[in-house]
């Protein structure tokens, strides 16, 4: 039988005052939720991600990506900026936004963040997705004979037990 | 002349060179088959000796997944080796894919790529596992 | 001085997956380095989406063989997170304890090899033999001394009886022992510093830029370390310090590790002492109610990241899995610069790289067309040559 003890849940004062600083400088513009301490998510507008990420880079001081995901949705992509602020209160903000699968273009952050480099072209490499100006989009790693136009992360490729 | 054939046979059995190559797996196997030269286990003072050349091996130890990247070059490495040689395939991935089988850019074993002459199962196999798998294929080799 | 390109490429006898790395030299140093990766994609983030969570647990625990404990913490919490259960006290510090041991066995792995790296090859069975100590430990505690498959989602599969508890005490105080004799070693002995001091600098305004993780970082004096940024399992309760070094070069990564190995053997003895009598596991239901959730965990090389999302079904819909080091790469390319080409092993070497790196190395002089093949054996024996000639 489960027993389930009951933990102390950190207080989220911090995030709020983040969320808050967020809120007041881009308004309607973002959708800001925090599911637990330490953890936020901002939805955002393809065009809007480079401001936001601009804003949090020169205000908080943010200069870390952890990582760049791609999800395949069906009908759109969604790609997620996993970041961490690591100055003053220690936080991990997440930033989304989502594009049509017809047209996977999306502007590079490369030149607000460098450490985005190799993610981007690892999400280019496995889903399709394009960014614009980024300096050095080549293969990162699929295999140099892989068939072009062949992306091996979208929900509508099916690996078929390579012999 | 079949005096010089059995000196060779009996150096070779006596102390096998193997070259170590990883085909692109987790590692587990491949610290295992280097804790085998370690102190705890030392084959070093059975006379088997890992080189850094193919060219000079006897035996090729090939461990880890074999990706589509790897398995031109790990041919290449086999051609590389004088004859006679002889290859072990240690851990589950190289036998059949292991956890592995299945996914896109992964072949189902080393035998798919260069004929394989032992087979140590595990996942990691133990270094007293590979050490067994060893002496069996020159209990082989004795044999002829 | 002619420009050349070196490219080393995939192999490595000091084990870990193949790279392949090119690098542009004039004269003895390195101009440019450039990183290509992927000779070890096997596709395992496709194969999450294929199979249930407790099918992806066994898989994601051979992503790496050497932190594979850390893989299936990071997938398990985050999975525990999506079901909003909280896993018994007992089954958390047991989690912790495995990762600190395989935190141990990790660093000391890794300080045998950049010990044959410089050409110290005494130091490689020296310290694989402490090494051994550990993987008694853990075979003790689980069964097998790589793999140990621990963990489970809402708890660990196995307990510490009472009888491992005075092993496990002693274990640790005799590795202690031995690392603070490492220390004493690699700060005095001449050898280690003239092949580590000075050598691969990433200043710490770089570490930071490049989004460098782990050691690494550590060692250039900025202190991120998830187990006190975002604690997770029983880290949030065991007392300890985060290790930095201001040097930033490959001594200070040696240095941290060094550290880190003593605080982790004295966390694990805090933690065998203060062991909760509680349960191990929780029984969780199959099906994950639709959710995201970001699981972070401080692996022995850095941060590990694990991006779940899921779908309502008993399969996620998307695992994303960032090891620490991709997030290293970028340091090394920039470390490389300006470097001697009897350097490169262990610039290289010193981020940890979870990847063999059996190399072919092929010099080609662009002026006048002609090419070279030297192994990762020469080039390294040419890095020990090379400082044997510099002393004299």
């Amino acid at each position: 039988m489960s027993r389930k003890r009951p933990k102390l849940k950190p207080s989220l004062k911090e995030d709020e005052k983040l969320k808050a600083e967020l809120e007041k400088a881009f308004g309607e513009t973002v959708k800001v939720w925090i599911p637990r301490a330490k953890r936020m998510f901002i939805k955002v507008k393809p065009g809007d991600h480079r401001k936001v990420i601009q804003w949090m880079r020169d205000n908080w001081d943010l200069q870390h990506v952890t990582s760049v995901t791609g999800v395949d949705k069906g009908d759109t992509f969604e790609i997620v900026y996993n970041l961490y602020k690591y100055q003053g209160y220690r936080t991990y903000p997440n930033v989304k936004t989502e594009i049509p699968k017809k047209d996977p273009k999306i502007e590079t952050i490369v030149d607000i963040l460098p450490s985005a480099d190799f993610y981007e072209r690892e999400v280019h490499d496995l889903l399709g997705i394009v960014f614009e100006n980024h300096p050095n989009l080549e293969r990162l790693i699929l295999p140099d004979d892989w068939p072009e136009g062949v992306y091996p992360l979208r929900k509508d490729w099916l690996p078929e037990g390579v012999e | 002349m079949a005096v010089l054939d059995k000196l060779v046979t009996w150096s070779r059995v006596k102390s096998p060179w193997v070259f170590h190559m990883n085909c692109g797996g987790c590692n587990a196997c491949d610290i295992e088959v280097i804790a085998a030269l370690m102190p705890r286990y030392d084959i070093e003072r059975f006379g088997m000796l890992l080189v850094g050349s193919p060219r000079h091996a006897d035996v090729m130890i090939g461990t880890g997944t074999v990706t589509r990247q790897i398995a031109p070059r790990f041919k290449r490495l086999y051609e590389q080796m004088p004859e006679p040689k002889f290859v072990m395939a240690v851990g589950n991935c190289a036998i059949s894919g292991g956890v592995f089988a299945g996914c896109y850019n992964v072949l189902k074993g080393l035998d798919k790529v260069v004929p394989v002459d032992i087979y140590v199962p595990g996942c990691p196999p133990k270094p007293e596992a590979i050490i067994d798998g060893v002496a069996k294929l020159l209990a082989k080799l004795q044999g002829g | 001085m002619s420009t050349v390109k070196i490219p080393i490429g995939p192999q490595h006898p000091a084990l870990k997956e193949p790279i392949n790395v090119t690098i542009e030299v004039e004269g003895e140093q390195v101009v440019d380095g450039k990183v290509r990766i992927g000779y070890n994609h096997r596709g395992i983030e496709k194969a999450c989406e294929l199979r249930t969570y407790v099918r992806d647990i066994y898989l994601l625990e051979r992503v790496c063989g050497i932190c594979s404990h850390s893989h299936t913490t990071t997938f398990t919490q985050g999975v525990e997170e999506l079901l909003d259960e909280d896993v018994p006290r007992r089954g958390l510090y047991i989690r912790t304890i495995v990762c600190e041991l395989e935190r141990l066995h990790s660093h000391m792995l890794w300080f045998g090899v950049a010990g044959h790296e410089i050409g110290f090859d005494t130091l490689l069975h020296y310290s694989w033999r402490d090494r051994e100590l550990i993987l008694d430990l853990l075979e003790m505690i689980s069964g097998n001394r790589v793999n140990y498959a621990m963990n489970t989602i809402g708890g660990v599969r196995r307990d510490i009886s009472k009888d491992m508890i005075p092993t496990l005490k002693k274990g640790m105080d005799t590795f202690r022992e031995r690392c603070e004799y490492y220390l004493k070693l690699c700060s005095e002995e001449p050898t280690v510093l003239e092949r580590t001091q000075g050598v691969g600098v990433l200043p710490t305004h770089m570490a930071r830029k490049l989004g460098a993780v782990g050691p690494t970082v550590r060692a250039s004096g900025v202190d991120m370390d998830c187990r006190k940024d975002d604690p997770c399992a029983a880290y949030d309760e065991v007392p300890f310090e985060v290790c930095t070094w201001d040097s930033c070069d490959v001594f200070a990564r040696v240095a941290v590790r060094i550290l880190e190995m003593i605080q982790s053997c004295n966390m694990i003895q805090w933690m065998l002492d203060h062991l909760p009598k509680d349960e191990i596991r929780l029984k969780l239901k199959r099906r994950v109610p639709e959710g995201e959730v970001l699981s972070r965990y401080e692996a022995p090389r850095g941060e590990l990241i694990h991006y779940i999302k899921s779908n309502g079904t008993d399969t996620p819909e998307r695992v994303k899995v960032r090891t620490p080091t991709l997030a290293n790469w970028p340091s090394v390319e920039y470390m490389l610069k300006g470097c001697y080409i009897a350097d490169v092993p262990i610039i290289v070497a010193s981020i940890d790289p979870c990847i063999s790196c059996t190399d072919r190395i092929t010099f080609v002089d662009v002026e006048k067309e002609k090419t070279w093949m030297w192994d990762s054996n020469q080039l390294r024996r040419y890095g020990i040559e090379f400082y044997k000639k510099k002393r004299w």
